[in-house]
């Protein structure tokens, strides 16, 4: 008895352990992000009189509002770790008691210019803000594309004119535009300002012009000064392409809270009445075990994540390893769907009849993924769970009521799908530092690619000796080790920013308020056909 | 006693009158005009009359008259010291609470009130001869300083009195010339008497008043500080004197100059009313109630105390709040005290409410607060407390200045001479230190509003809590993580409402804030402060000296050449398009270098018509 306790004892604190070395990971690869440019950029950005781009949100934004950062580790170990945060900063926070989407360059980084991953996390704001109704605020300071890569920023459909594109058509839904130009705006990016519906620029420091002085020089032979060419006293007083003239950053980020601030009221929701879980939320770390085979009771998590830490359990003696109910996130009501073990064809259709549910209800959902994924072998595939799992991935695919999902685990295989992985639209999707997400494992996948080898070469008559096997296997095993890395995903997008597991709440609370948004209200449920 | 008594006054003493009938169960009746209908002093009376103004005699004996007074205090100012009102009464058959008609003749004549100083033995500022050097050559029918001027030595004193004379011939038309001694460093101490119609004459101590500004006095206190028991002797018996000598009733004020290097003192003038600055005398006498005494002497009872009842009670203070900006030429302010809070740990006399309109229409004084000590320095403890926790909203007060004041070295010294007041830097409070304890209240203000998971406590997904940057006149870093703002370390000791207790750099600082939507008010050590963010999208349009056609059309209209010189917003000509006339205006103060505007001649649009230089500011 008292052995088996201070296992747990030990246990529990080499979990602490873990947990809090994977969270101070997660810490220091943001402290160094958060530094934006070398430091000579940065002093000489100071030096032109400018404020950073982290210190101009922070100035737009209310005082005191918090900030929900998008991706801050976007490029993280890409570009030879050149771009800290794909060098724009994006995400929601308060302007004048209304939830804005901000999207800042950091000219720091590169002079600003878009790297293609720099692209994709301005257009997922803006995906965002257009499905959230959230007004976008461009704070632009970019050298435009970055041109070495152009054929990966400029070409393509979800490439450089897809911002314009976007903007055009969130204005079009009624989702207020509105730039300030505080910096360079070459070329596509001089169409950021000039596609807003209220757009500033600082005055002797913001510059907006199709062509720049060199280009200029080089395709007319007229020599003429930036000021000259598209200067804030050009684009206020003659051009028209700007309608404010500010005097520095400070009074630019002044003008665009009055835009802010004379917008009609936007009918966000406040909280409604928050009972805290009994279970202090901090401790959620504390529930994933050091080995991630280790299987636990994903309902531990919840307690520490919901209202009360109430969770009203449908279909409990149903297809257990997937946990549904409703539950409440600050004071937000929520449907959880959460793994607890690999997925059957009862715990699938579970899953899809609790969507449905939900749909009919108009509760936004909440995916808690740690999935492997569904159950293999004769017996399962005879019983049909690949139509199980389809009718989950439908009516997850069709769901009309917001999804919010976390990897809080693995994210294996057609599991992702099931449980809302990236291709499915979830409003948005956060990764805890342990996630990982692959098509399956590593070890599963050398294995694999081992006997494919080893029944060709069999075939053949040769022999596929251990040494061979390991020589095969060992690098594909290393490389799905570094790719299934939750830092892997979130450089590439594939989610919207790793997080402290003891934040989760707070950014399920935030996020569940952002999605409630009247003027962002789902339409009338509708699904595809259900394989039955 | 009188069972009903009119007050022909307005203001706290009005209400402070009120307060003493009321408490003796005389009906009060108040009189008022119309910008005063909605005073407090009307709410608080028992009946009142409403009249023209408070200095019409014939309209206030109607009044009390109509409305069955039997006798009439007129308080300080107005018309407290007009015989006219007093014969008024007395033809009337009602009584005035003061002295008699001729007492007010005789001390309200300088030169008089001098003659009978002399008689009775009291020392007045030496003339002529006696006076010594240095002397004060100035005229006698003047004043304003035309005809005065400083004589050190004798070799000068012809020319001098020559020139006075010229001087005093030429702006009065008279040139009697006086020489007086000057007293270079002297103090303003005042002695309370009263008297009653029972051959009672008794003293209450003096006062200081030196702290003056223009002869406004700011604070007083009661006694006087670093006089010794003979110099009080001697001045207290010599007002008591005085009083006897013209058979002074009820309550009166003999001033007196003290020459600080010599401990002379001088009569300067006799005051034949009750004092604003009255509650610093009754506190340190054992609370008496000096209306109370004037009632009864009026009333033809005898003075309930005699002076071996009298001795002094620690020691008291009084400062005066007045509606002007001191800090900015003591501009008298009006508006309306949108919030007003005065302190609770004094006695405080005012008329001052939330949501009450000032105007510039009457006294400036809006009400006085009164503290007693143990000491002095206990004293001056607590009127810098009472006035730390005193907060006006709306309307700019000079508690700051009051605060700031009372702080000082020379105050605590009690070193202030008469002259002091005039020339002394008295420091503002901190503007830095109220804007930061404005910005943090703001940022206070939206922790309080936001609940939920959006809260406003800075949190950032990417690290940790970003200092909040609130947008005043300036940006203010606020920081309530680490207790900062602006590079303060703030730290909360109390909050009440909109009340804080701050901490601000180790020191405790009581301040009241209110956050309004584009505006923080905040009063700090009195002060108050007014930080407003600028409208976002106003653009500093600089103003060009350049003036140009604003339309096609003609010029109707020049009205100046160049050379002139012309000030902001002079008319300088005028186009007339569709049927409109357009002014156009100099930008700035400055001079006209150029005209191309000819009257009828057609301009378009962005034609140069004027221009102006700008006057060179340095000149001010």
């Amino acid at each position: 008895m008292i052995v088996s306790q201070l296992l747990t004892v030990v246990n529990m604190l080499c979990y602490l352990r873990r947990v809090k070395q994977l969270v101070d990971d997660l810490r220091s690869k943001l402290e160094t992000a958060r530094q934006g440019g070398s430091e000579k950029a940065r002093a000489a950005h100071r030096a032109r009189g400018k404020m950073m781009p982290r210190e101009r949100i922070d100035a737009l934004l209310d005082p005191g509002s918090p900030f929900l950062e998008l991706s801050p580790l976007a490029a993280t170990g890409m570009y030879d770790d050149a771009v800290p945060s794909a060098g724009i900063i994006t995400g929601i926070g308060r302007v004048e008691g209304r939830l804005c989407m901000v999207v800042a360059n950091d000219a720091t980084v590169k002079g600003g210019t878009y790297y293609p991953i720099t692209v994709k996390k301005h257009l997922r704001a803006q995906t965002i803000a257009h499905q959230n109704h959230l007004p976008c605020i461009y704070l632009v300071d970019s050298g435009g594309a970055f041109l070495p890569m152009q054929d990966e920023v400029f070409p393509d459909r979800e490439h450089f004119g897809r911002i314009f594109f976007n903007q055009a058509n969130m204005s079009a839904d009624g989702i207020p535009q509105i730039a300030a130009v505080m910096g360079s705006c070459t070329a596509g990016g001089a169409y950021v300002p000039a596609m807003s519906d209220e757009s500033v620029i600082v005055k002797e420091q913001g510059t907006i012009f199709l062509g720049g002085p060199p280009l200029v020089k080089a395709a007319t032979g007229e020599v003429v000064t930036a000021e000259e060419l598209g200067g804030g006293e050009v684009h206020a007083r003659q051009s028209g392409v700007v309608d404010h003239l500010a005097d520095d950053d400070e009074h630019a980020l002044q003008i665009l809270r009055s835009i802010v601030d004379m917008l009609p009221p936007s009918g966000q929701p406040e909280a409604g009445e928050v009972g805290q879980p009994l279970i202090d939320t901090a401790t959620i770390g504390d529930v994933i075990p050091d080995d991630p085979r280790q299987p636990y009771d994903v309902r531990e998590v919840i307690r520490r994540l919901v209202d009360n830490s109430r969770l009203h359990e449908f279909k409990r003696l149903y297809g257990e390893t997937l946990v549904c109910g409703f539950a409440r996130i600050q004071g937000h009501e929520v449907a959880i769907l959460a793994n607890n073990g690999v997925l059957f064809g009862e715990s699938a259709v579970k899953g899809a009849h609790f969507v449905e549910l939900a749909n009919q209800r108009g509760i936004p959902l909440l995916f808690l993924q740690n999935i492997t994924g569904f159950m293999i072998g004769r017996d399962y595939e005879n019983r049909g769970i690949a139509k199980d799992g389809a009718k989950l991935v439908t009516a997850v695919a069709t769901s009309v009521v917001p999804k919010l999902t976390v990897v809080i685990g693995g994210s294996f295989g057609a599991g992702n799908y099931g449980m809302c992985g990236r291709a499915y639209d979830p409003r948005f999707l956060w990764a805890w530092p342990n996630a990982r997400t692959a098509v399956m494992g590593g070890e599963q996948a050398a294995s694999v690619l081992a006997t494919v080898r080893r029944d060709a070469i069999e075939a053949k008559g040769g022999t596929f000796s251990a040494e061979e096997e390991e020589a095969l296997k060992a690098p594909i095993r290393d490389q799905f080790e570094e790719q299934t890395s939750a830092y892997y995903s979130t450089a590439r997008l594939w989610d919207d920013g790793i997080i402290d597991p003891a934040d989760t709440r707070r950014i399920l609370g935030m996020a569940l308020q952002v999605v409630t948004t009247p003027a962002a209200t789902p339409p009338t449920p509708r699904f595809g056909v259900f394989r039955m | 006693m009188f069972k009903s008594v009119l007050i022909a006054n307005r203001g706290e003493i009005a209400l402070r009158i009120m307060r003493t009938c009321q408490r003796l169960g005389i009906r009060s009746i108040a009189v008022f005009t119309d910008a005063d209908v909605a005073a407090p002093h009307v709410g608080q009376a028992d009946v009142a009359v409403h009249i023209d103004s408070y200095l019409d005699v014939e309209e206030i004996i109607r009044a009390a008259q109509s409305a069955g007074a039997e006798a009439i205090h007129p308080g300080y100012g107005f018309l407290s010291e007009r015989s006219a009102l007093a014969r008024a009464v007395e033809s009337a058959g009602l009584v005035l609470i003061g002295p008699s008609a001729d007492v007010m003749d005789l001390m309200g004549r300088k030169d008089a009130a001098r003659e009978v100083a002399e008689q009775a033995g009291v020392p007045v500022v030496p003339r002529g001869d006696d006076a010594g050097f240095p002397v004060l050559v100035k005229a006698a029918a003047g004043g304003g300083g035309k005809g005065m001027r400083v004589v050190r030595a004798e070799a000068e004193l012809d020319d001098a009195v020559a020139a006075a004379k010229r001087e005093a011939a030429a702006a009065f038309g008279d040139d009697t010339i006086l020489v007086e001694k000057l007293v270079e460093h002297g103090r303003h101490i005042e002695v309370q008497v009263f008297g009653d119609h029972h051959g009672n004459v008794i003293h209450l101590f003096e006062r200081d008043c030196s702290a003056q500004r223009r002869h406004q006095k700011v604070i007083e206190e009661a006694p006087a500080p670093g006089i010794d028991a003979e110099v009080r002797h001697k001045i207290t018996t010599a007002a008591v004197d005085l009083a006897r000598a013209v058979n002074y009733t009820n309550a009166g004020t003999v001033e007196f100059l003290l020459d600080v290097e010599t401990g002379e003192f001088y009569f300067l003038e006799m005051n034949t009313r009750l004092q604003v600055e009255h509650p610093v005398t009754e506190a340190i006498c054992g609370n008496i109630d000096l209306v109370e005494q004037q009632l009864r002497v009026a009333a033809g009872l005898p003075l309930d105390v005699v002076q071996d009842d009298l001795w002094i009670h620690g020691h008291a203070m009084e400062a005066r709040v007045y509606a002007e900006d001191a800090f900015n030429g003591f501009l008298p302010q009006a508006g309306t005290a949108t919030f007003v809070s005065w302190p609770a740990a004094a006695r405080v006399d005012h008329a001052l409410e939330s949501g009450q309109t000032v105007s510039t229409a009457y006294d400036p004084m809006l009400g006085k607060i009164i503290v007693h000590g143990h000491d002095r320095e206990d004293a001056r403890a607590k009127l810098i407390a009472a006035l730390d926790d005193t907060s006006i909203f709306g309307l700019t007060t000079n508690v700051g200045f009051l605060r700031a004041l009372a702080a000082t070295d020379t105050f605590g010294d009690a070193t202030v001479e008469t002259a002091w007041l005039d020339t002394a830097d008295i420091q503002p409070p901190s503007i830095d230190q109220a804007r930061a304890i404005a910005a943090w209240a703001e940022v206070r203000s939206e922790v309080e509003h936001y609940q939920g998971p959006w809260r406003a406590d800075s949190w950032r997904l990417s690290g940790p809590p970003a200092p909040a940057r609130v947008m005043l006149d300036q940006i203010v870093p606020v920081d309530r993580h680490r207790g900062t703002a602006d590079g303060f370390a703030i730290r909360e000791l109390a909050v009440e409402g909109d009340r804080l207790v701050l901490s601000v750099d180790g020191e405790r600082v009581l301040a009241v804030a209110q956050v309004a939507p584009y505006s923080v008010e905040v009063v700090v050590h009195g002060q108050r402060f007014v930080f407003r963010r600028p409208d976002g999208a106003q653009h500093e349009v600089e103003a060009s000296g350049s003036i140009v056609a604003p339309m096609p059309g003609s010029v109707v209209d020049v009205r100046v050449a160049s050379g002139d010189v012309v000030e902001a917003g002079q008319v300088l000509g005028t186009v007339e398009a569709m049927k409109m006339e357009h002014a156009l205006t100099a930008p700035f103060d400055g001079i006209v270098t150029q005209v191309g505007a000819v009257a009828g001649a057609q301009v378009a649009l962005g034609d140069l018509l004027f221009t102006v230089e700008e006057a060179d500011q340095s000149d001010e």
